[in-house]
Order: C-alpha cells, then sequence, then structure tokens
C-alpha cells in the first residue's frame, strides 16, 4: 500500500467518494419518489409508547400487535420510560437501519420531541404517524412522510365529565377538581373544559383546585387535605385523568365517604371502568387506547402500500381530533373488555374517527 | 411529634463539642413548630382534628422510607434506589396477597416475602458498592432502574388490586385516632431509633460517615456493615411499597414514585447531613413531619397550586439555612 502513488491515491479516493454520494442520492430519490411502492410483506411496524407499566399504554401496543397480525406482520414494542433523550435515541437507531417500508405509530414524550421525530423520519423515508403531543406550529401538511398527527380535545372531555358530574349531583353543590401536571396542554384545556362546564351549570360551585400531577398517590394525599379542609361541602370531584380519581376513591374510601361523593375522571383505565360498574365512579372518557395503537399503524400501512395517497388526503386527515366517548353506567359494558373492530383499520375506514381539524 | 428534649437525649452520648449541644440540633423542631403555629394561626380546619389525623396517616410512608434513608446518608452514601425497590415490593405484595389476578392469599407471609425482596435489592446496592466499587449513587440508580424493571415484568399489563382484609385495613382502620400506618411508621421509627443507638450495625454507620480511615485503621472490616446499612434501608423501602399498596388498594410500578428525594429532602430538612457522620432518625421524623405540615398547611390556608411548588422550595430552603447555621460556621465548609 505504502507504494501506491498519491495521484493513484486521490484518484481511488475520489471514486470512492463519488460511490458513496450516488449512494446516497439514490436513496434519497427512492425516499421521495416512490411513495406508496411497498409490498405488504416488506413492511415494518414500530408502535413506540412511554412505558409498559401503565395499563393505558400496555393496551395501545397491543391493539398495535392486533392490527399487525391482522396484515401478518409483528409489531415491535418500543418503550423509552418517559425519557426525551432516551426516545430520540431509539428513533435514530431505527432510522439508521432500513428504512424504506418503516412505519411508525409514536408517542412523542413531550410537545418539543416530536420536531427531530418528524425530520428525521421525513429525511429517511419512513412512514410515520403522531399521537397526542406536537408544536402548535409544527404541521404534518408540510412534510411527505408525516402521514398524520391526531390527538383529543381536552376542552370536550373536560366539559363532557363536568356535565356528567353535575348531573350526578343534581345540578348543585361544591366539587373540588385535581388537575393534571400544571404546564402540560391536557391538563390546561381539560381544566378550561371544567371551567366551561361549571360557566354551563350555575348551581355547582369549585370549592378548590389542586394539583396531583397525575398520580393517584398524590391525588389520595391532596384529596384527604381537601376533604379535611372542605369536609361536608364536597359532594364531587372531578379528576382531569383516572388514575388521579381512583386515588381520591381512596381517599373518601378512608374517610368514610364512599357512595356520597360523585367521582369522575378522563382516560377509562381497566380500574376506573370496573369502579363505574360498580357504581362507586361516575364517568370517564375513553379515547381508546387499543385503537390509537392499531390506527397509527394502519394509516402508515395504508400510505406505504400505495392504498391512501398522502399528497392528496384533505388538512383534516392529516392532524385532527379524534373521536372520543363518555363512559357511564349507562354504556360501560360496551368498554369493559378493551378491542379493537378489525374493520376499522381498513384503508377506506381510517379516517372514520375524525371528529374535527387541529384549531 | 419529637421533642428537642429527646434530640438532646440522642446526642448526649456522643463526644460533646464546645458549643451547647441543645442549641445545635434544636433548629428543625423549632422551624417545626414555627410553621405550625402560622398555619394553625391562618387557617380554623388546619388546627382541626381531622386534619392532625390526616397530615401523620400520609406522613407514615415517607417517615418510613426516610428512616432507612437516614442510615445511608448517616454513612456519607447517598441512595437513589428507593423508587424501583418500593414499585417492586407493591407489586409483589399485590401479586401475594389476595387479589383480583391471580390466587394467592399469603397474607402476612406475603408481606413479609415484599419486604425481603426490597432488602434483597439493598443488598444488591450495598455490594456493588463494596465489591465493585462502584460510587452508591450510580448503584443505587442501577437497582432503581432494576427494581422498575421487576415490578414492570410483574405488572404485565394488568394492574393487581388487592381484596385482603387486612393489608386494606392498615389504611382505614384506627387506634387512638390514628390509622394503623401511621402507628406502623411510629414503631419503624423507635426501631430505627434503637438500632441507630444501641446496636454496631447503627453506631458503625455513624463511624463510617464521620470518619471511615480511622474505622478502618482500627481494625474494623467496614464493607460488611456498608452492605448490611443498604440491606436495612432496603427493608425499610419494601415496607414503604407495601404501605402504599395499602393506601392505593392496588399496586403499582410508579408506587416509589418521586419519595427517593422527598425522603433525602426529608432527612437534610431535619438535619441529617449528606456529607455523613450527623443526624439521626429522630431528625428525620422531624424533618418528615415539616415537610408534611408544609405540603399541607399550603393547600389549607389556599396558596393557589400554582404557586405551591416555588413558595414550598423558598420554605424548605429557609428552614435547612436556619437549621444548618450553627453547624455551618462550626464546619466552616459547605459542599
Amino acid at each position: 500500500m505504502t507504494r501506491i502513488s498519491r495521484p493513484v491515491a486521490a484518484l481511488f479516493s475520489l471514486s470512492l467518494a463519488a460511490v458513496a454520494l450516488a449512494g446516497c442520492s439514490e436513496g434519497s430519490s427512492t425516499a421521495s419518489g416512490d411513495a406508496g411502492s411497498c409490498d405488504p410483506a416488506d413492511i415494518t411496524l414500530v408502535g413506540q409508547v412511554r412505558n409498559e407499566s401503565n395499563p393505558y399504554e400496555a393496551a395501545w401496543l397491543d391493539g398495535g400487535d392486533a392490527f399487525a397480525e391482522s396484515v401478518d406482520l409483528e409489531q415491535e414494542r418500543l418503550t423509552y420510560d418517559g425519557d426525551s433523550t432516551k426516545q430520540q435515541e431509539q428513533i435514530r437507531q431505527l432510522l439508521a437501519g432500513d428504512t424504506e417500508c418503516l412505519v411508525m405509530n409514536v408517542l412523542p414524550n413531550g410537545d418539543a420531541d416530536t420536531t427531530p421525530i418528524v425530520k428525521g423520519a421525513d429525511q429517511a423515508g419512513a412512514y410515520l404517524v403522531t399521537q397526542w403531543n406536537k408544536p402548535a406550529d409544527l404541521d404534518p401538511g408540510e412534510y411527505d412522510r408525516w402521514v398524520s398527527h391526531l390527538t383529543y380535545n381536552g376542552e370536550e372531555s373536560g366539559q363532557q365529565i363536568g356535565d356528567a358530574l353535575a348531573e350526578a349531583m343534581g345540578g348543585e353543590g361544591g366539587i373540588i377538581a385535581l388537575q393534571g401536571v400544571l404546564d402540560t396542554a391536557a391538563a390546561k384545556d381539560r381544566f378550561a373544559g371544567l371551567e366551561a362546564s361549571l360557566a354551563k351549570n350555575s348551581g355547582m360551585t369549585l370549592l378548590d383546585d389542586q394539583t396531583a400531577n397525575f398520580s393517584r398517590a398524590e391525588a389520595l394525599e391532596v384529596t384527604k387535605t381537601l376533604l379535611a379542609k372542605h369536609g361536608e361541602k364536597v359532594k364531587g370531584i372531578w379528576a382531569a385523568n383516572d388514575d388521579m380519581a381512583l386515588g381520591a376513591l381512596e381517599a373518601l374510601k378512608q374517610a368514610g365517604r364512599d357512595g356520597d361523593v360523585a367521582v369522575v375522571g378522563i382516560d377509562a383505565v381497566p380500574d376506573a371502568l370496573t369502579a363505574i360498574q360498580d357504581g362507586s365512579m361516575t364517568a370517564t372518557v375513553s379515547s381508546d387506547g387499543p385503537w390509537q395503537g392499531g390506527i397509527g399503524l394502519a394509516i402508515g400501512y395504508c400510505a406505504a402500500i400505495g392504498e391512501i395517497d398522502v399528497d392528496k388526503l384533505p388538512e383534516d386527515n392529516r392532524a385532527f381530533f379524534a373521536e372520543q366517548f363518555l363512559i357511564t353506567d349507562d354504556n360501560v359494558a360496551d368498554f369493559a373488555t378493551p378491542a379493537t373492530d378489525p374493520a376499522d383499520f381498513e384503508c377506506d375506514n381510517v379516517f372514520n374517527r375524525v371528529a374535527g381539524p387541529l384549531s | 411529634m419529637t421533642s428537642p428534649a429527646e434530640d438532646v437525649d440522642v446526642v448526649a452520648t456522643r463526644p460533646q463539642p464546645r458549643r451547647g449541644v441543645s442549641f445545635r440540633d434544636a433548629g428543625p423542631p423549632i422551624a417545626l413548630v414555627v410553621i405550625f403555629v402560622v398555619f394553625a394561626a391562618l387557617s380554623p380546619q388546619f388546627r382541626g382534628v381531622a386534619n392532625i389525623q390526616n397530615i401523620f396517616d400520609t406522613a407514615a410512608v415517607l417517615a418510613v422510607v426516610t428512616c432507612g434513608i437516614t442510615f445511608v446518608l448517616m454513612m456519607g452514601s447517598i441512595d437513589l434506589s428507593a423508587a424501583g425497590v418500593m414499585g417492586a415490593s407493591a407489586l409483589a405484595v399485590a401479586l401475594l396477597v389476595e387479589n383480583n389476578r391471580n390466587g394467592n392469599d399469603f397474607g402476612l407471609l406475603g408481606i413479609a416475602i415484599a419486604i425481603l425482596l426490597g432488602a434483597a435489592l439493598g443488598a444488591v446496592s450495598g455490594l456493588a458498592l463494596v465489591l465493585l466499587k462502584v460510587p452508591s449513587f450510580m448503584t443505587t440508580l442501577g437497582v432503581s432502574a432494576v427494581g422498575l424493571g421487576i415490578a414492570t415484568l410483574m405488572f404485565n399489563g394488568v394492574q393487581p388490586n388487592i381484596s385482603d382484609a387486612m393489608l386494606e385495613s392498615w389504611a382505614t382502620e384506627r387506634l387512638l385516632g390514628f390509622s394503623w400506618l401511621a402507628w406502623i411508621a411510629v414503631v419503624c421509627i423507635a426501631v430505627g431509633w434503637l438500632i441507630q443507638r444501641y446496636t454496631r450495625l447503627g453506631r458503625y454507620a455513624f463511624a463510617i460517615g464521620g470518619a471511615e480511615e480511622v474505622l478502618a485503621l482500627s481494625g474494623v472490616k467496614v464493607a460488611p456493615y456498608k452492605v448490611a446499612v443498604f440491606t436495612l434501608a432496603g427493608a425499610f423501602y419494601g415496607l414503604g411499597g407495601v404501605m402504599v399498596t395499602s393506601q392505593l388498594g392496588a399496586g403499582l410500578v410508579q408506587a416509589g414514585d418521586g419519595y427517593d428525594f422527598s425522603a433525602i429532602t426529608a432527612a437534610v430538612v431535619g438535619g441529617t447531613l449528606l456529607t455523613g457522620g450527623r443526624g439521626g432518625v429522630l431528625h428525620s421524623a422531624v424533618g418528615v413531619l415539616l415537610i408534611m405540615v408544609l405540603t399541607n398547611g399550603l393547600v389549607q390556608v389556599g396558596v393557589s397550586p400554582y404557586w405551591q411548588g416555588g413558595v414550598q422550595g423558598l420554605i424548605v430552603v429557609a428552614a435547612v439555612a436556619a437549621a444548618v447555621l450553627p453547624q455551618r460556621r462550626r464546619n466552616q465548609v459547605v459542599k
């Protein structure tokens, strides 16, 4: 090797560089050019959520498995423990592999985490569907491979359970509110929904609102304190998620007040559904976790095999609020066993649950 | 509540510093009394019997966890494993007593196994520290992750809800106005204090924190005591996990969320130093009450939730500053 003359070495390295560059440009041309030309069997499905240690996200991944099975594929289940850095690392590793027919259904950890995921996926040519979190000014319409972003209208769900609470209390009485993590959009929107509901139901008074950070244990403590503070005046508890509602139920039990205070939450976790069935809880709202796990993959899959033409999708299919369901003891039986309906995931039906464009 | 007089009793057996003994450890109890009086003056609900019971009931778990972490801090090590260990023991106990996931109904034996699991995880932290020479900060962080991993495996997608009458009654049944959990915490503090004061383990923990080299040079094998201290701490976290499960009626992977840092905060607020060699179980108990009175009082006087976190932080820093002022002057060093 040492005897190779300089010009030869230069030529050699130049040609190497040219090959590498050609490889690059070829890669990127397939990425933008052959959209929707994947053979169904070549598709890789990936579902990524925070962790499998809560029932909602575990059910989400199970829904993804159910869809994957319906198209004879397997879903790769990824979890990042609510750690943004870990999520980005996992995405980078995925995108460093074969991305031609990669379909990702991702729950970004926070709004800010969505941007790098979207840019990475778009560059690598992977089909991406995101849920819940994205910065307001980031629009799927500006990307080729970010097919859709879907989320839920927190104001609507906060109001729905507020109204259900008012109904259970006969339209009047004092309530306490347990807010989520105060700097999240979900907590803000849901509480705004409660305020709208209170404005409508004038007999209801908000005695106190405190945060319990979406946590069952914190809700238990805060509720005990608020019960000591307001005593018999508390007739209802509005919680921004079911975990906190369940913590509040335990606090009521420990105070010997269970049964005479109405409790509502959001998320429809299995324990909340059981509580609604046995009458200790009044209402919750379901975003249908298994459907979320399946639908993200289904939308990406349909785009990858060419059944959906991403460029021609209307705006409210690219970024939309999905339909959510108020669950009370009237309809709780329908939701008791989480299951997915394969018909929901057929390419003609994937946008059936669009409730409206993101405002 | 711990009176300053008892603290004097504890420290009186240690070598006497030049300065007045009672003054040195009186900071946190005085801060506790001051904060209590202020809230009581501001809010009639705060000083109500129901709320006082409530403060003790909610303080129970943190008191037990802080008891464990205190021994580690006394040694001059740090322990961040509480969250993981508590998660693992919470899931273990929820699956071993009567529950909705399987047919187990081991009762007290199940609780004992969960506590032993906690102790075992603590022992792993200790062994990694002395055998592999990994700093305690890293080993315990790792063990926390291991604990959460074990908990997640046991969780397996379906939350176990307990129906064991005894474990549920811990949180609901009362004796002399306080829940069983509060009494368990009192017993733990008493046991912790006895260990700290009367056993070789407790005394060596102090000595290791104060001057490990001196102890080693005088022929004491330090390593086994370190492992034992971490094991003991793990057992306390395990019990803490069991108690959370009793409170929530369900085994949660997140049972120990936040307890690692709240326990360290409580211990430090109470006067246990992060550098080791000072403080103790009774100090930490005062710290726990201080934190709990603060959290409860801010809600009772109606501070907006948006302000609470910040206000609480400020008061904690002020309380610690006031409490360690005499010590800082003597030590001339703040790390």
